[in-house]
């Protein structure tokens, strides 16, 4: 009996460590891969062809800005409040590492179901502003801390739009569970029964993850670089894998909730979930290279006044529907 | 309008009279000397009457020294010269920036310069220069900055209050687009004051005028603006011209307008890539260096340089152009009216670009008067006054063109005419294309060493960002006595801390964005 009990907690233990360990390298493989495909991008959209000199198509550029930015001297300004400047770049980390801990990129490979996996990820997603907003702070700088309380203001904004647009799926499905979700999605996609909700939610989670044209906390042409201005070197790399590696979670979510997750014929499971996803990803980075950047009132009237009745008035409606 | 004008300057001053003056040779129309006391009655005069505030100068005769102002007007044709002597010993004048707002810079400009004491004058800070220099580098002798004057110069201080902090936008900001400071006083992401700090590249063109022969100093005035180096190169070119007496051939007429309008397109589509950077959108910024490129490729053909050209000279140009130059005229002209196109479908008719720039920066008629505001910027609030057709120079007097204006005066009706400027500009270079006569380039007999009459000209031109004012003093010699750039960029900056009273940070930037500042011009 207490060695079925260790054993089982040995099994879930070393489960536990293996899928960690893979998510920090397809995390690290992601961002990578991210960067790669945003310089392509933005240079096909830019009449130019994008990085090509290192490796086949430019495929090691990212390698090579990677070990650019490790060699770099890491500076740290006089004036910066230390822990917090140091603790920043780490912090905005861990909500990216541990969200994909619930993801099902197929229908065996997922770190651990949780029955409130939808829970866990907005929650631990809220807390990449609070990173920010430490990082900000603690730079002592007046643009960062506009930028900071530019992403305070964002995030709390389109928090409510993000979460209200999940929840009719939750309804459709009655689960929380991410793989219920999907296992729910075999027949139809929830993106053709809920395609007011999934625009919602795709505005939203660009919003979240501060992309063109919401990407105000780091504005380029007003606050220099936003929150991460005083950053430099490996730390600043830190914030732009977290970056890239919260696009690939918004995506895997929608994916998950509305384009059927690892659902789809021929081709195996994990394939179809890359491709939806990375398809998704495409389409921010493609919003990201065509739009100008709104202004920070217009951003927030858009939430309040916009998507949050909108999200209320579908909510009803499926309410309404699943009742009859 | 000018015999409006002079009798009731004579009415209002009695002893003095304004005396009449050949346009075509000063480039105004009349000119009065006055007494310091009166200049404010005369501002308010002349504000009655609908002028701007064109110029404020100040030229030292070592007797004494003469302020200088230009009024002209937006819709009438009168320029009118308003001079006052002042004791050089102890220059004092009132200041006009209670009539006109933009007598607040030119003020404080002749101040730092020539140690004019203005009375009345609210901030007498430095506006180029920085506190290493002890003297007034415009005097003719050298003169030492009194202990008074310097803690005067050197009062400006950011402010910051309980609910507000400051913020240096620049001299190191990606969208000050070149080393413009602006010190904001900030409630939030709310601006309640605005003050520029210029002086980061000033090279005191002015000064170096007055070392060099009138033909040695043509190079500076691509250096000015970088961007629209042409437009200052005709102005000077045409200026010295109209001052000797010189008349350039039809044929170098025609190139000349053909090379300042490409130039102006450049810059203009430069302007286009950089504001919609400024507003966040990347990629256009590359597809107007696409078409730019293929600009600079033409004039660097006939000019052998790419930015700061330096191709026309008095009586004429530096070379003749080909039968490539014509061809890849024509077809960049036609390439570039497919671009417009695209230009149109993806930026004018983008609803975020719309809500960035509809009512942001709303430059009334009234405040473009007050500020002596200039080119687009001012056809975007309504007043279509272009210096190609209201007095009209090199040969663009023979095209036929429009001007396009704005009704509101945004920043997005600026963009319109931004936009149409480009297509107008098309339009001159094809007509200039087909008209294009056959001829000597250069003016027989154009001596060496330039020694013009002696006098004063002032002469306008338009440049992509406005009206370019010259004000050249000759002293018979080889070498100007005294030359003014009455540049738009700073006329136009000088609205930048009205418009932004009140608005957020991000707007802030779409104004900056839309008044197309050249920092270079600014500075001099």
């Amino acid at each position: 009996m207490i060695e079925d009990i260790v054993g089982k907690i040995g099994q879930e233990a070393l489960r536990l460590i293996i899928g960690l360990v893979g998510v920090v390298a397809f995390v690290v493989v992601n961002a990578l891969l991210l960067t790669w495909m945003e310089r392509k991008v933005a240079g096909h959209m830019q009449r130019r062809i994008g990085p090509k000199e290192v490796g086949p198509f430019g495929l090691l550029q990212p390698i090579a800005d990677a070990l650019k930015l490790l060699g770099k001297e890491i500076l740290t300004p006089k004036k910066v409040e230390k822990p917090l400047y140091y603790l920043a770049p780490t912090l905005i980390f861990i909500p990216a590492l541990t969200s994909f801990v619930v993801i099902p990129f197929d229908a065996y490979l997922q770190v651990q179901d949780i029955n409130v996996g939808i829970l866990v990820i907005l929650a631990l997603s809220s807390l990449t502003v609070l990173s920010i907003l430490v990082a900000g702070w603690g730079s002592e700088n007046k643009y960062s801390l506009i930028g900071a309380i530019r992403s305070v203001a964002q995030n709390v904004a389109y928090e409510i739009p993000l979460l209200l647009s999940l929840l009719p799926v939750v309804m459709l499905t009655n689960s929380l569970s991410l793989k219920d979700i999907v296992e729910a999605q075999g027949k139809i996609w929830f993106v053709v029964l809920q395609p007011v909700a999934f625009f919602i939610y795709f505005i939203a989670a660009v919003a979240e993850t501060n992309r063109t044209p919401f990407d105000l906390p780091e504005a380029e042409s007003e606050l220099v670089a936003g929150y991460h201005t005083e950053y430099s070197g490996m730390r600043f790399a830190l914030f732009f894998l977290a970056e890239y590696t919260n696009i690939f979670i918004v995506s895997a979510i929608a994916t998950t909730f509305f384009l059927g997750g690892y659902r789809g014929p021929l081709l195996p499971g994990i394939l179809w979930f890359f491709i939806k996803s990375y398809l998704l990803v495409f389409v921010i980075m493609w919003f990201r290279w065509t739009y100008p950047r709104v202004r920070f009132d217009q951003l927030l009237n858009f939430s309040w006044k916009m998507l949050i009745p909108l999200t209320f008035v579908n909510l009803i409606i499926t309410g309404g529907l699943l009742k009859l | 309008m000018v015999e409006e004008v002079k009798s009731g300057i004579s009415q209002l001053l009695r002893e003095r009279r304004p005396v009449e003056e050949p346009y075509g040779e000063k480039g105004y129309h009349l000119s009065v000397d006055m007494a310091p006391k009166d200049l404010i009655d005369v501002g308010r005069f002349f504000k009655e009457k609908g002028f701007y505030l064109a110029c404020a100068l100040c030229v030292d005769f070592r007797d004494y020294l003469e302020l200088v102002y230009f009024f002209a007007h937006h819709e009438g044709h009168c320029r009118v010269k308003v001079t006052s002597r002042l004791d050089p010993q102890a220059p004092y004048a009132p200041s006009l920036s209670s009539v006109f707002g933009s007598a607040l810079w030119y003020e404080r400009e002749i101040h730092e310069f020539f140690g004019v004491r203005f009375e009345g004058h609210p901030n007498m800070a430095y506006l180029f220069l920085h506190g290493g220099i002890d003297f007034y580098p415009l005097r003719k002798e050298k003169v030492m900055v009194s202990e008074e004057d310097r803690a005067l110069l050197n009062s400006f201080r950011p402010e910051e209050g309980e609910d507000t902090f400051f913020i240096n936008l620049g001299p190191q900001h990606p969208s000050t687009h070149g080393v413009l400071r602006v010190v904001l006083k900030m409630d939030g992401e709310y601006i309640e004051r605005a003050e520029p700090v210029m002086g980061y590249l000033h090279r005191m063109h002015e000064k170096m005028a007055e070392n060099r022969t009138y033909l040695q100093f043509l190079p500076n005035t691509g250096r000015m603006d970088y961007l629209g180096a042409m437009a200052f190169n005709l102005g000077y070119v045409t200026a010295v011209e109209r001052l000797c007496g010189i008349k350039a051939p039809p044929r170098a007429q025609y190139v000349r307008v053909i090379a300042t309008e490409l130039n102006r397109i450049s810059s203009h589509l430069l302007w286009l890539g950089a504001y919609l950077a400024d507003l966040g959108a990347m990629t256009p910024f590359l597809y107007v260096f696409d078409d730019r490129e293929q600009i600079l490729d033409i004039l660097e053909g006939i000019t052998g340089s790419r930015l700061t050209y330096c191709y026309f000279r008095f009586g004429g140009l530096f070379n003749d152009v080909d039968e490539d130059f014509i061809t890849g005229v024509r077809r960049f002209i036609a390439r570039m009216r497919g671009r417009f196109q695209i230009y149109d479908d993806l930026v004018t008719k983008n609803v975020i670009f719309i809500n960035r720039t509809r009512n942001v920066g709303v430059i009334t008629r009234e405040t473009a008067r007050q500020y002596g505001v200039s080119g687009p910027v001012l056809r975007g609030a309504g007043i279509a006054m272009d210096m190609r057709k209201k007095e009209p120079y090199a040969a663009y007097g023979e095209f036929d063109f429009s001007i396009p204006t704005g009704s509101y005066g945004d920043a997005h009706d600026i963009y319109l005419v931004r936009f149409k400027e480009m297509e107008e500009s098309l339009n001159i270079i094809e007509q200039a294309l087909n008209g294009l006569p056959e001829g000597p380039i250069m003016a027989e007999k154009v001596p060496k060493k330039l020694k013009p009459p002696k006098g004063d000209l002032y002469h306008v031109v338009e440049t992509p960002r406005g009206e370019l004012g010259i004000y050249i003093v000759s002293d018979e010699s080889d070498i100007p006595y005294r030359m003014k750039w009455r540049v738009p960029s700073f006329a136009n900056l000088m609205v930048f801390p009205e418009l932004v009273r009140g608005c957020l940070l991000a707007d802030a930037i779409a104004i900056l964005g839309s008044l197309d500042l050249v920092i270079p011009e600014i500075d001099r």
